[in-house]
């Protein structure tokens, strides 16, 4: 089941290089979405087996993140059909084809039970997204790209080494499937698994963006398309937070969690910090979005290394930042596309130029700061009451304050978005907004709120034993 | 005992090279030490002793046709389309960054000797030189400013990486191992067709002018 | 008696041998260059040439302008007599001889930078400066090298750290050793004002170091300078052949052969490198030097990473 879910993606890549019409292209990426979305359906009802030898299956961390991608990606699929059909005279052959190539690598990523093969995938990722960053054809877009692969691959040979030092670690295992490795941690070699877990956190943290290693995402996800933003900041990261998650699991396994713990809490509250001061008077939309996207990723790790019930939250948190995350990245497209520019000061009267997008906007920009009724709202709360919960009133305290930051430095700089009037006199009357760009949004939009209004039981449930596999 | 030497030598050119990189500019000698580092990197397998399997037949053809033929000769042809021949020394200058070199060779067997190998062992020169290769790599990646050098730096940090991983023969499946070395094709290749994109646009390939998308 | 007439032989051959080395890289960078060169003997008749004039001194010099040469000179002789040549023992061997031997180089150094700012001449002031400079940076690595050396054979002397081989064999120390040798090579060019550093034949004020503080020198004194510094080249490498080459033989002749034919390669060597490479420009220089230092350095590290 895995193995033809992954033909599909894969044959549908290349269909994609082969298919001679912009149209065709358009209902080929959608259909592959739609039938991926059903058999991860059906993956929640009972798991699929495990192929090759055990190098691949689904387990509980891997089926959120899997479903989290599959929704997103169903989503950007739609968004991008009509995205790109804006762009007039852009032939999407590369852009689709690469999208589903990127899907294809972040699906291995979720049912790679096997750590090398993990990495195989996540490094596929990052070779992926690369062409798709370089859509535009800016020199901008060219620069970001080249600091993405630069930074992306050092950060990927890093956690490569990292992945050997545990397969030395492992050396009396003889193997580095998951589950191999978990039951027979007391095997584990210590002081190599200690070196090993550093340069994994360091190699996947570049890849999550987490500070000091985010260099590239501000530049990145400033100059990706709407939907490739949606899909990074979405998927790519939660790929990379599914390997913090395998690190924590052979931690957890080796009695080295006391290890692993301060690390994850050092990183988690520095990324916040960091982005938070950042935010304040930036002056482009998507570099701001950018910083959004590694204060998140701080709270996930932050919630990871608090343990306890903070796992819960980080893993509740990683579900809902995914949608936010993906709405406000397909807002930002629509504005771009409307307006031309990314710089905050151009962009002024969304609500009565683009309703739709107005709307959608003040939405996000809620969901993202963690405003109630959202879910993101939840799991943070969870995350500050697991600081509360283990006595370490000093990261509460700094994560309460840097929050409040992020809230004050996007509500002035969107609000102000929003509302006013436009500066081109031609936008003043409400613009025509396509259909085909609005629902996927309407439909992320739907999930964020869901998910704060009443957490669907089955979630519920997996979400509570897969927490309960890292001792919590 | 006879294989043990070669070994050794062996692992002792490979960092001399690296540091032959470190003092280089010219870009042409920064592709030719590269490649040369690559070449004695994949007969290292055999030095290793044991018998010769068909894996390692496959990891060391796989170095010789990637890594010494076909990413050097890549790189020749986009210094070749340059109008750049030489790389500035960088933000450190070579005798600072020559230094920080040896100083990280220290640091490497320092960090070696924390570091106990259960099991049996080829060289104890086997994980301090993969280290010092690995650390030279990065600050040659890090110091410098012309895309071609950082490219190569990455590679070295590749080598670095690829002698980790022959501690491993054992353990790691060959399906890994092609896929890392399929990994590095890509990425280089890649890397290979945004340079092109750069450089059209730019008309060189400086990377330190690729700075409009400040912190 | 027979140790007396050793050492006579020694100090013969020291003599004799050492211009011909001069005369065998100018020979090799003429092969290189495509002529027919100066004969391989000329060295000997620049000095001998040399020595039928009488000397010039300019009024303003000192008596250490004078003495200088014949300081340089001496000092460079003693230290032939703490290396071993191929088999042949040295005749003065001690504990921790290997710190006089850098320092009667450096006692030579000392005097002809001394004569050099004797006479005046911004010139050779300019010199002067750049000499100090760069045998400050390359003592420290020759003395790098000599540690090496040390904790590979654990002994304080030359003649057991060069000439005794019994712990020198290739298997053990091996990238060890290769190391030295390299970065040795490179303190040799740098010692012996060759080519990569500082051209020997140039006829340019601004660009030499060695050269121009021996502008004001004439007659038997440039000769001493001129044999004195063929002498250094003789010392210098005959540590490099000692060391590179492993001595089997029984016989004496075929000991002395090795050892001859050892020089003559090491000259034609230097030759080659003088031909294909360009002088360095003044500001790469200490590069070049924190190469050697870094290649010593990583074989000290080896070294001491295995005697541990």
């Amino acid at each position: 089941m895995i193995l033809l879910v992954l033909g599909l993606l894969l044959a549908g890549g290349g269909v994609e290089l082969i298919l001679p019409k912009n149209g065709l292209r358009n209902i080929l990426l959608i259909s592959i979405a739609l039938i991926h979305l059903i058999c991860v359906a059906s993956f929640w009802f009972h798991l699929p087996l495990d192929a090759i030898s055990g190098f691949l299956g689904l387990d509980l961390f891997g089926l959120i993140i899997l479903s989290i991608l599959s929704l997103l990606f169903f989503a950007v699929s739609v968004y991008s059909a009509g995205y790109v059909g804006n762009e007039k005279g852009r032939s999407n052959r590369i852009f689709t084809a690469c999208l589903l190539f990127l899907f294809f690598s972040m699906t291995l990523v979720t049912v790679s039970q096997h750590l090398g093969l993990f990495w195989v995938a996540v490094a596929f990722t990052t070779l992926m997204s690369a062409p798709l960053i370089n859509f535009h054809h800016r020199p901008q877009a060219l620069e970001a790209t080249w600091k993405y692969l630069v930074i992306g691959s050092v950060g990927i040979a890093l956690a490569l080494l990292g992945t050997f030092f545990l397969a030395i670690s492992a050396i009396q295992i003889k193997s580095l499937v998951l589950s191999e490795v978990l039951s027979h941690a007391d095997l584990l070699s210590i002081p190599w698994l200690k070196v090993g877990v550093i340069f994994l956190v360091v190699g996947y943290g570049t890849k999550m963006g987490l500070v000091p290693m985010h260099g590239w995402k501000p530049a990145t996800y400033g100059e990706a398309p709407g939907p490739v933003g949606a899909l990074l900041a979405g998927g790519v990261t939660n790929c990379a937070f599914l390997a913090f998650l395998r690190i924590s699991q052979v931690c957890h396994a080796a009695n080295q969690t006391e290890f692993l713990r301060p690390i994850l809490l050092a990183l988690g509250i520095l990324s916040i910090a960091w982005a938070s001061l950042s935010m304040l008077g930036q002056v482009d939309f998507n570099r701001l979005l950018a910083y959004s996207s590694i204060e998140h990723m701080g709270i996930l790790i932050l919630g990871l290394g608090l343990g306890g019930i903070g796992i819960y939250g980080s893993l509740f948190h990683a579900v809902n930042n995914a949608f936010s995350k993906g709405l406000i990245f397909l807002v930002s497209g629509n504005l771009f596309q409307q307006y031309h520019t990314k710089r905050i000061r151009d962009i002024q009267g969304v609500l009565r130029a683009l309703p739709f997008t107005g709307g959608f906007l003040i939405v996000s920009f809620l969901a993202v700061t963690g405003i109630p009724p959202f879910g993101t709202f939840f799991s943070e709360f969870i995350i500050l009451k697991a600081a509360l919960n283990d006595h370490n009133y000093g990261i509460a305290f700094c994560y309460l304050l840097f929050l409040s930051v992020v809230f004050i430095a996007m509500a002035s700089i969107i609000l102000r978005m929003a509302k006013g009037l436009p500066e081109d006199a031609t936008m003043e009357n409400p613009q025509k907004e396509p259909l085909i760009t609005t629902i996927p949004a309407l439909f992320l939009a739907a999930i964020a709120l869901l998910l704060g209004l009443c957490v669907p039981p089955f979630l519920d449930h997996v979400l509570r034993q897969s927490s309960a596999l890292l001792g919590s | 005992m006879m294989t043990s030497i070669w070994l050794d030598m062996a692992l002792a050119v490979i960092v001399i090279l690296a540091i032959c990189l470190l003092g280089t500019s010219r870009l042409g000698s920064i592709v030719a030490l590269f490649a040369f580092q690559s070449s004695i990197l994949a007969a290292v397998p055999f030095l290793l002793g044991g018998e010769i399997g068909i894996h390692k037949l496959v990891i060391t053809i796989g170095t010789l046709l990637v890594k010494v033929i076909f990413i050097p000769y890549m790189l020749l042809w986009a210094v070749r389309h340059v109008s750049i021949r030489r790389d500035s020394p960088g933000i450190l200058g070579v005798s600072t960054s020559l230094l920080l070199g040896g100083l990280l060779i220290a640091l490497s067997f320092f960090l070696s000797s924390k570091l106990v190998l259960s099991g049996k062992t080829f060289s104890g020169l086997l994980i301090p030189s993969a280290f010092s290769t690995l650390f030279i790599g990065f600050l040659l990646l890090i110091s410098r400013t012309k895309a071609i050098t950082q490219v190569v730096g990455y590679l070295v940090m590749e080598n670095g990486i690829f002698l980790f991983a022959l501690l491993l023969f054992e353990t790691t499946p060959l399906l890994v191992e092609l896929g890392i070395f399929l990994d590095i094709f890509v990425g280089v290749f890649v890397m290979g067709i945004i340079m092109n994109h750069i450089q059209n646009e730019f008309d060189h390939m400086d990377t330190s002018q690729l700075k409009s998308l400040k912190e | 008696m027979i140790l007396v007439v050793s050492v006579l032989l020694r100090f013969v051959a020291c003599l004799l041998f050492s211009p011909f080395l001069l005369g065998v890289i100018g020979k090799t960078k003429a092969f290189f260059a495509g002529k027919k060169g100066p004969p391989l003997l000329q060295p000997y008749y620049d000095i001998v040439k040399l020595l039928q004039k009488s000397g010039v001194y300019s009024l303003t010099t000192t008596w250490i302008f004078r003495a200088a040469p014949l300081i340089s000179m001496s000092a460079v002789l003693i230290a032939s007599f703490l290396i071993p040549f191929g088999d042949f023992k040295a005749p003065v061997q001690f504990w921790g001889d290997v710190i006089l031997f850098a320092y009667l180089f450096g006692l030579a150094r000392f005097f002809t930078v001394l004569a050099a700012l004797d006479t005046g001449s911004s010139f050779e002031g300019m010199g002067a400066n750049r000499e100090i400079v760069f045998s400050c940076l390359s003592e420290v690595v020759l003395f790098l090298n000599f540690t090496v050396l040390v904790v590979l054979s654990k002994s304080f002397s030359l003649s057991q750290m060069i000439g005794d081989r019994s712990w020198a064999s290739w298997t053990a120390v091996g990238p060890s050793l290769i190391l030295v040798i390299v970065s040795y090579f490179m303190i040799l060019l740098v010692e012996n004002s060759r080519i990569p550093i500082d051209d020997p034949a140039t006829h340019l004020e601004l660009t030499m170091i060695h050269e121009v503080m021996v502008l004001d020198h004439g007659g038997p004194d440039y000769a001493f300078i001129l044999h004195a510094s063929a002498i250094k080249l003789f010392v210098l490498g005959s540590f490099f052949v000692t060391l590179l080459i492993p001595f089997q033989s029984h016989s004496l002749v075929i000991n002395a052969a090795i050892f001859f034919a050892g020089m003559t390669g090491l000259a034609v060597v230097i030759g080659i490198v003088e031909s294909v490479r360009a002088r360095l420009r003044m500001n790469r220089i200490p590069s070049f030097i924190t190469g050697a230092f870094v290649l010593a350095l990583f074989g000290l590290i080896i070294a001491l990473a295995r005697a541990s």
